[in-house]
């Protein structure tokens, strides 16, 4: 599970940068245009690429916090031993979720690859943003399956 | 299968996923594939999971909330949240309750620069908390106070709730913030009121004013001076047209992060946890609307949605009654369900319903109007028992306040809550009226 948490602080590090990025083209663009008016024509389009990214790479470290709300009201009353069974049996859920969006994700971005889908004013190429969530979207299927199996004990203790 | 038993299975489906602690993201996404592969077969279903991650994610309208999610997780870590509770005590001082009132006033303004509730509550508590104890506050009123204080984070713009209600419905995002102005002053105002009541009328909860209050010093005027230079020019510039909120909360994050470096406190570690809270807190949102989008597409495809608004409509009851009942749906749901997915389960369900009602003034204002209405009731959902999320955040930080006290010491709080709620359902006006100016 290190190794999974660890892959998974990378990603929402990367994440950061790159919306840290975002916000310096930003301000250096907005500052341009409100001077010399000499702007990046579809730096809008840049925002929008890079923040589906980064939502992507955000993905595997809020499953490593459990960060997935539940609603606990109707097992409130429930042991925690099987509560705890329930939140892997959820896990698991999940963990089918991302790789079934880790699978079509993928075909999706060999289907926008093969037709040369472009953003609009950049031509921005959409494959590589569709690229950038597969590898995410299975880390997080791997952590929630992870968690399945054996538990959540490492991740309670980590957020603590 | 009929529309009305293919939604009954949907809604069931999601139920009992729920019901079971599956996050409720999922059980959206599962119920809204159960719905969707029935209509339409396994195909077409596979074929829009292909781009629906990109479509949601990579959306320039929806990047606003990860960079306001930087932005206000910027604030937490930049320790900007101790220069307002010093300025905020320093004024509230020579009141009774006044470190109360000031924790609530820290509040509105770190809610100025951030647009999550919880964030806001735990950043105050944090420094707001320990002196309020010192100073021999009750922890029922200290945790209550903060606890409510923590829902001006999205009462004030920027709001992520807002941001999500204008994509969902298609309206102004610019025009929802003005909206949701005079409300967050009127609310702040109420919470202080709640404050200097409860006080004066339940002893034991504050101690009484020092005779000699601190006095104001440079030093401390100086610590406010960088969030009211971030907000004045974010909003400044949004309203100003100069840019839009997208390019706002880019600019917002940047300054935040510039002032936290300024201030010294923006250590590396800091700087990598404030990436870490944004992936917990931006994911989350993103994935419910992954879930949402999908059971929303199988409801739609059913039609029952615009019956309903056609049936509803078509009863003939008053459109304020109609807009009380919804207000009142929410709070019965609100407890029992996170706020930001019952928003995006309900809304293309009740949204149409309200449009379709005739409040005597234009379809933007009632669309804005009945967002802000909306707003009022997450709020409540926030800190209302049993569930109230930021009520669970700060008692977690005050680790000798019993829950039930924590619980008791919001009531006050609610009780400004529904006041204000009615105020503005029969009195569209006040929110609306700031929108006026907006162009």
């Amino acid at each position: 599970m290190k190794l999974l948490t660890f892959f998974a602080q990378i990603c929402a590090v990367l994440a950061g940068v790159l919306l840290t990025g975002i916000t310096v083209i930003t301000c250096g663009n907005l500052i341009l245009r409100n001077t010399t008016g000499d702007a990046m024509a579809g730096a809008f389009e840049l925002t929008a690429m890079a923040s589906g990214a980064a939502i992507a790479l955000f993905m595997p470290l809020c499953q490593v916090r459990q960060g997935n709300i539940i609603v606990d009201f109707f097992t409130a009353k429930l042991s925690d031993a099987a509560n705890e069974r329930l939140d892997r049996l959820g896990a698991l859920i999940l963990s089918s979720l991302f790789l079934f969006l880790t699978w079509r994700t993928a075909l999706g971005g060999l289907n926008v690859f093969e037709s040369h889908s472009e953003t609009q004013i950049m031509g921005f190429p959409e494959w590589i943003v569709y690229a950038s969530m597969v590898p995410p979207f299975a880390l997080t299927g791997l952590i929630a399956l992870r968690q399945t199996f054996f538990g959540f004990e490492f991740t309670a203790e980590k957020q603590a | 299968m009929t529309s009305i038993q293919l939604t009954l299975l949907i809604f069931g489906s999601m139920l009992f996923f729920m019901a079971i602690r599956v996050p409720i993201a999922v059980s959206m996404f599962f119920a809204g594939a159960i719905g969707y592969v029935l209509q339409t077969g396994w195909a077409p279903f596979a074929s829009f999971m292909n781009s629906q991650a990109f479509a949601r994610f990579a959306g320039y309208d929806l990047s606003v909330i990860p960079l306001f999610i930087l932005m206000g997780n910027f604030a937490t870590h930049g320790g900007i949240s101790k220069s307002l509770f010093q300025f905020a005590a320093t004024v509230m001082g020579r009141f009774k309750g006044g470190l109360a009132m000031a924790s609530l006033m820290a509040c509105a303004a770190f809610g100025a620069i951030s647009g999550s509730s919880v964030a806001t509550a735990a950043t105050i508590t944090g420094v707001a908390l320990p002196e309020m104890r010192r100073h021999g506050y009750s922890g029922r009123l200290a945790t209550g106070t903060l606890a409510a204080g923590g829902t001006l984070g999205i009462q004030l713009p920027p709001s992520v709730v807002l941001v999500i209600y204008a994509i969902l419905t298609e309206q102004n995002i610019t025009k929802l913030f003005a909206a949701a102005v005079v409300p967050g002053i009127i609310a702040l105002v109420g919470y202080m009121t709640a404050v200097a009541i409860y006080v004066r009328v339940v002893p034991g909860q504050a101690p009484e004013v020092a005779d000699k209050p601190e006095s104001m010093t440079l030093a401390k005027i100086m610590g406010v001076l960088p969030i009211l230079i971030i907000f004045t020019l974010v909003f400044g510039g949004i309203y100003g047209g100069l840019f839009t909120p997208t390019e706002g909360a880019a600019v917002g994050a940047a300054t935040t992060l510039i002032t936290a470096m300024l201030k010294r406190e923006m250590s590396f570690n800091k700087f990598k946890e404030s990436f870490l809270g944004t992936a917990a807190s931006a994911a989350m949102i993103f994935l419910i609307f992954v879930g949402a989008d999908l059971m929303n597409a199988a409801l739609a495809m059913t039609q029952v949605p615009n019956q309903l608004a056609a049936e509803v409509g078509s009863w003939g009851l008053s459109p304020l009654a109609i807009v009380a009942a919804i207000l009142v749906f929410y709070v019965i749901l609100g407890a029992v369900m996170d706020e930001m997915s019952m928003l995006l389960l309900t809304i293309p369900i009740f949204f149409p319903m309200v449009m379709a009602l005739d409040f005597g003034m234009p379809k933007e204002m009632t669309a804005i109007w009945f967002g802000i209405m909306v707003l009022m009731t997450v709020g409540f959902g926030l800190v209302a028992p049993p569930v109230g999320l930021n009520v669970y955040v700060v008692n977690s930080i005050a680790k000798d306040v019993p829950m039930s006290e924590s619980y008791q010491g919001v009531m006050p709080f609610l009780i400004s809550d529904v006041l204000r709620t009615l105020l503005f359902l029969f009195f569209p006006i006040i929110p609306l009226w700031l929108v006026g100016f907006v162009g």
